[in-house]
């Protein structure tokens, strides 16, 4: 029924090709590189037979299950690597999906948003305008009863990543590390201290968390000894709100969020600027 | 562009015919999709599981409404599916033919999954285990002679107090399952690659007599070598007073192992955790 890709002949290729994967996946973090094998492979299965789109001139000579194969190749490559939370670059994308089928990847990338919206509920949108770089969104509300039936541990370091965006936001939108640390002493967590949970809380929060575009580090000039300041990362201001992180901070502390006149003025304006329309959709910018 | 347009379609009204043909696509709600994203955080999961995560599913998204029955709430996704070239597929583990599931890749090839996971020389030594595997008798292969083969290894040199650690995560992370120190592919191994085996290793690769599946473990007649996974040889020999080869009709000279009953299980209370499978050698 569906065709799949085959070795036509070519013994070696495949091997080559596992060899790429592997490769891509030793190189960076984890990828699912078929590089250009990948779109070679769809060539040469459909033509076996598979459909010719007779519509679309601008595609060339690809058939339409050539197409399908890539969306479906870009799927997947996309829930994979959004699975370790780093943002996927659209060079990326084209080196190890798209290849050959470069001319038509604002086409692809657009209609792979769409499955992966239908399909799994989750958004594509861009990190931050014209940055090329894309994260998922969860259009599904996480919910407590969900940890019951995942079959991974979820993320433990969510509860810290909360803390130090709560602490960012309560601050004032920016914090001085050492204030950082001064409030998580306290809980038991230090920088230069294994944590049985975190492992090491100083490179999670420093290092992960930014990679993860969840927070911002900025080295603050002139500081004698060097200090650094923590805001919010784009991907913060994708995933959450302020108002849902005010909710929490006032959870903690059994207090209403109103009990923060400020902070509960600055969530409103938040909160009124995101159910303005948006402007556009997580059209990739060509 | 026309595939846009259907996409477009597809998502905002019932189902319609798609473009590749007579086949109707389901229709997928927050239900199916939450579904779906807990179903991706297992690499395979037993049907108990499945059944449980489709009620909370439900529940989640306050459906009050008779719980589609499992197989076609399954069959309605796997329509969706069908255009990405993915399913949810439906297996058994082979040694007490337990009903699994796992989301499999239908086009591509091997490790893919995998790869995303491993590094160059841990999915090699992957690949080396699983040809020891497939030319077995038994269906596994010993730890030693696993390590024996670090040293042909692409990628980063692997020593092999490091490769029995990577041969540990395997295990954990549910591609090979381990037994008295012998490594044999894990459920979710099988219903993922058992194309891919199928493909490679056209000559080595063991069918089952009776499901034509891909056979790692299982029973043999001693006379025309025929092959059967435990749970098949369960079912086909179920009320049999003496169990003849399917093929040869000699006496079938293997234990006769009981067919997998849920409910027998839940009764009594086990779980699969506490029990310690008895490593039967049947070739």
């Amino acid at each position: 029924m569906l065709q799949k890709p085959r070795n036509r002949g070519r013994p070696n290729t495949q091997a080559e090709r596992e060899r790429d994967w592997a490769r891509g996946a030793a190189e960076e973090a984890p990828s699912t590189s078929r590089g250009a094998g990948g779109s070679q492979e769809a060539r040469g299965t459909s033509s076996q037979g598979g459909r010719r789109a007779e519509a679309s001139p601008e595609v060339g000579p690809r058939s339409q299950q050539q197409l399908e194969l890539k969306v479906a190749e870009l799927v997947q490559f996309l829930l994979i690597k959004d699975q370790k939370k780093i943002p996927i670059k659209r060079t990326d994308i084209v080196k190890h999906v798209i290849g050959d089928y470069k001319d038509i990847f604002p086409d692809l990338l657009k209609l792979a948003a769409e499955r992966l919206e239908y399909v799994f509920g989750y958004k594509l949108v861009e990190l931050e305008p014209k940055s090329n770089t894309y994260i998922l969104i969860n259009t599904l509300e996480p919910v407590e009863e969900d940890a019951e039936v995942r079959g991974d541990q979820g993320t433990p370091t969510t509860g810290l990543l909360m803390i130090v965006l709560g602490l960012i936001f309560m601050k004032g939108n920016t914090i001085k590390e050492t204030e950082v640390w001064d409030f998580l002493r306290r809980l038991g967590v230090y920088p230069t201290k294994k944590h049985l949970v975190f492992g090491d809380p100083k490179k999670l929060i420093t290092e992960e968390f930014v990679r993860q575009r969840y927070l911002e580090y900025r080295r603050i000039p002139h500081t004698d000894p060097v200090d650094y300041e923590f805001q919010w990362g784009p991907r913060t201001n994708l995933e959450t709100s302020k108002m849902k992180v005010l909710k929490f901070v006032a959870k903690v502390h059994n207090q209403d969020p109103k009990d923060w006149p400020a902070q509960y003025c600055e969530a409103l304006a938040d909160e009124e600027a995101r159910a303005r329309p948006e402007t556009g959709g997580p059209t990739p910018s060509s | 562009m026309e595939e846009g347009r259907a996409e477009r379609r597809r998502r905002t009204e019932a189902p319609s015919c798609t473009q590749g043909g007579a086949r109707r696509a389901g229709i997928m709600t927050d239900v199916h999709r939450r579904f779906l994203q807990l179903l991706m955080t297992h690499g395979v999961l037993e049907e108990r599981g499945v059944r449980r995560l489709q009620k909370h599913c439900y529940r989640v998204h306050g459906r009050t409404t008779a719980v589609e029955e499992l197989e076609d709430f399954i069959n309605n996704i796997n329509s969706v599916l069908e255009s990405l070239y993915i399913e949810i597929k439906k297996g058994a583990t082979e040694d007490d033919g337990r009903p699994v599931y796992a989301l499999v890749n239908l086009a591509t090839t091997p490790v893919s999954k995998m790869a995303s996971d491993f590094a160059e020389n841990e999915l090699d030594l992957f690949r080396k285990a699983l040809e020891l595997i497939i030319d077995s008798e038994t269906g596994f292969a010993s730890s030693t002679n696993i390590l024996n083969l670090v040293d042909q290894l692409k990628g980063k040199k692997m020593r092999k107090k490091e490769a029995e650690q990577v041969l540990q995560k395997f295990v954990q992370n549910k591609w090979l399952i381990e037994k008295e120190g012998e490594f044999t592919l894990h459920s979710r191994a099988i219903l993922e690659m058992e194309q891919y085996i199928r493909e490679t290793y056209p000559d080595a690769v063991k069918t089952c007599n009776i499901c034509h599946s891909l056979l790692i473990q299982g029973q043999s007649c001693e006379t025309c070598g025929i092959r059967m996974h435990l749970p098949c040889v369960a079912k086909y020999f179920q009320s049999a007073p003496e169990p003849r080869c399917p093929h040869c009709n000699d006496y079938w000279p293997h234990e006769i192992p009981e067919v997998f009953n849920p409910d027998k299980e839940r009764e009594a209370g086990t779980s699969k955790a506490n029990k310690k499978p008895s490593r039967s050698r049947q070739h």
